[in-house]
């Protein structure tokens, strides 16, 4: 599969129209739409605002937290669409890859991309909303979208590789379920990063080298404050801002390779 | 376990007078032993050191080829290997042994209708069926009108596909299938659709057929097809080619496996 046939015409015309059709058909039949891809992100930072700022009183300390808040449950949703949908894909389409012949991954992006089209959504209203709190913008703002890409990479990697050990072993949707909400707990989101320095420097630093956590923290450091604490701002040594890298490279890497051996027996096994 | 891979080769040849070419081609899937098929199962076979799963082989050294603008038919009892046969012609399947050369756009109708989702109209389902059939928007455009015309379901083509009876929406999938501009047509047993009139005005496109360079693999149970619009015929029986000849000896030969 060498690069230029896996961009050729064919194949783009066919995710373009996975991907209008995915999108078209995830909010069919509701009244309000598109506008649920709006709402339910919101709803949830509504809620878990109200529990995490009002009643315990998180992140005080921090300027515009309720932006801060909502950049991290805005990352996160995007992050579990992508990986449920995603690691689903290979199943939910199993009548196409049964009956005809086209690159398995194709299947998998145009998923992905409607928790894209998703994210660019509510990354609007996330501006938006900055904008309403009083936060300045700035130039470090053109940094966001290549963290957002580095989000992606990582949740196709996370697809790839669960995806197709998903189409044998269809426990693997089940341990992923519980696995993000671990994960959900294990990402700064809710509670400042502070809050876990000042009971233990250590765990503080092994949270903030998880890919998810660093990116979330980047795209606030960038956005809404530089009085956020980052991979590269608390670390002594500044080669730790590369591990989270590593991390994702390495699971893109191996995502793909794998998904790519095992694609070829996807339809016998489906 | 580790699995071999065969060839498939696409070519796009004007010199070579075969479409298709299928050489010492065998096949054989892994089939789970046990009902449950999942990771408990798996872990457990192998504490236990048993193997989980049987290798059936399903097709076993297949050799023949397809002539451009031939018409051949492939039939069999149920389960011979025929779907099989046709889905590693169409690169569903990989060939485990063996060698498949398409020479030319080879257009699969392994089903009708793959991909139809009855929320979206006939309009979006066309071109999401063409576009999975590996037609650009423009040559779905060009074949657009075609389509209707032979489905004679134009008034509904903006209508959702969840409002079809059943019978237009099988209309509507023969003819894209028939309709799709390929040098390769694979057809698996979908003759026999909708009414008495509608299966006239298919016979009479396929009788037409003839006369023009479109190569088509059908497979079929109606010796009757087989003997109308078959040029040549190939009969297989537990994975081999028995039979290969004029279709008349063919439907002769798979009539008397029930004798």
């Amino acid at each position: 599969m060498a690069i230029p046939k896996v961009l050729n015409k064919k194949n783009r015309i066919l995710l373009k129209e996975l991907t209008k059709t995915d999108f078209k058909l995830r909010y069919q039949g509701s009244v309000l739409g598109y506008l649920w891809a709006l709402l339910r992100p919101l709803l949830m930072f509504a809620i878990l605002y109200i529990v995490f700022s009002k009643l315990l009183r998180f992140g005080n300390d921090i300027p515009h937290y309720s932006v801060y808040l909502l950049a991290g449950t805005t990352l996160w949703s995007f992050f579990t669409e992508c990986t449920s949908q995603g690691i689903q894909a290979m199943l939910s389409r199993g009548d196409l890859i049964r009956k005809i012949s086209f690159p398995k991954y194709i299947v998998v992006v145009s998923t992905t991309f409607t928790a894209l089209i998703n994210l660019a959504i509510n990354l609007v209203v996330v501006v938006i909303f900055a904008l309403i709190n009083g936060v300045m913008p700035s130039l470090t703002w053109l940094i966001v979208p290549v963290l957002i890409l580095e989000l992606y990479l990582l949740s196709l990697g996370i697809v790839f590789l669960l995806g197709a050990i998903n189409v044998k072993y269809r426990d693997i949707m089940s341990i992923w379920d519980v696995c993000i909400q671990a994960l959900f707990y294990a990402v700064p989101i809710i509670y400042p990063i502070s809050m876990v320095a000042n009971s233990s420097i250590v765990f503080a630093k092994i949270i903030l080298l998880n890919p998810i956590a660093q990116i979330i923290q980047d795209v606030r450091y960038f956005l809404i404050t530089p009085e956020t604490t980052t991979v590269w701002n608390f670390f002594d040594n500044q080669f730790a801002m590369f591990i989270p890298l590593a991390i994702v490279l390495l699971l893109l890497i191996t995502g793909s390779l794998y998904f790519r051996r095992k694609s070829k027996f996807f339809a016998e096994e489906i | 376990m580790k699995r071999t891979i065969g060839e498939r080769k696409l070519i796009n040849s004007l010199e070579n007078e075969n479409a298709i070419e299928v050489n010492h081609l065998s096949k054989s899937f892994i089939l789970p032993t046990e009902r449950a098929w999942g990771l408990k199962q798996a872990i457990f076979n192998r504490l236990r050191g048993v193997k989980g799963y049987k290798n059936q082989k399903v097709l076993k050294d297949i050799t023949f080829n397809v002539k451009k603008g031939e018409f051949l038919g492939i039939v069999g009892r149920n389960g011979s290997g025929k779907s099989t046969l046709l889905k590693i012609l169409s690169g569903i399947y990989y060939p485990e042994k063996g060698s498949v050369v398409v020479n030319g756009n080879l257009v699969p109708f392994i089903e009708l209708g793959v991909g139809f989702n009855p929320e979206l109209t006939g309009r979006e389902n066309v071109y999401l069926n063409g576009a999975l059939l590996g037609f650009s928007n423009k040559e779905m455009d060009e074949m657009y009108d075609d389509i209707w015309d032979f489905a004679e379901l134009k008034d509904f083509q903006d209508q959702k596909l969840k409002n079809y009876s059943s019978g237009m929406l099988v209309r509507l999938a023969f003819s894209i299938a028939i309709r799709a501009k390929g040098d390769i047509l694979v057809l698996d047993e979908v003759l026999a659709v909708g009414d008495a009139e509608f299966q006239q005005k298919c016979n009479d496109y396929f009788s037409s057929l003839k006369n023009q360079n479109q190569t088509i693999i059908l497979v079929t149970h109606d010796m009757g097809n087989v003997e109308r619009f078959c040029d040549r015929a190939i009969m297989i029986e537990n994975g081999k080619v028995m039979v290969e000849g004029s279709p008349k000896d063919v439907a002769k030969a798979y009539l008397d496996l029930w004798k």
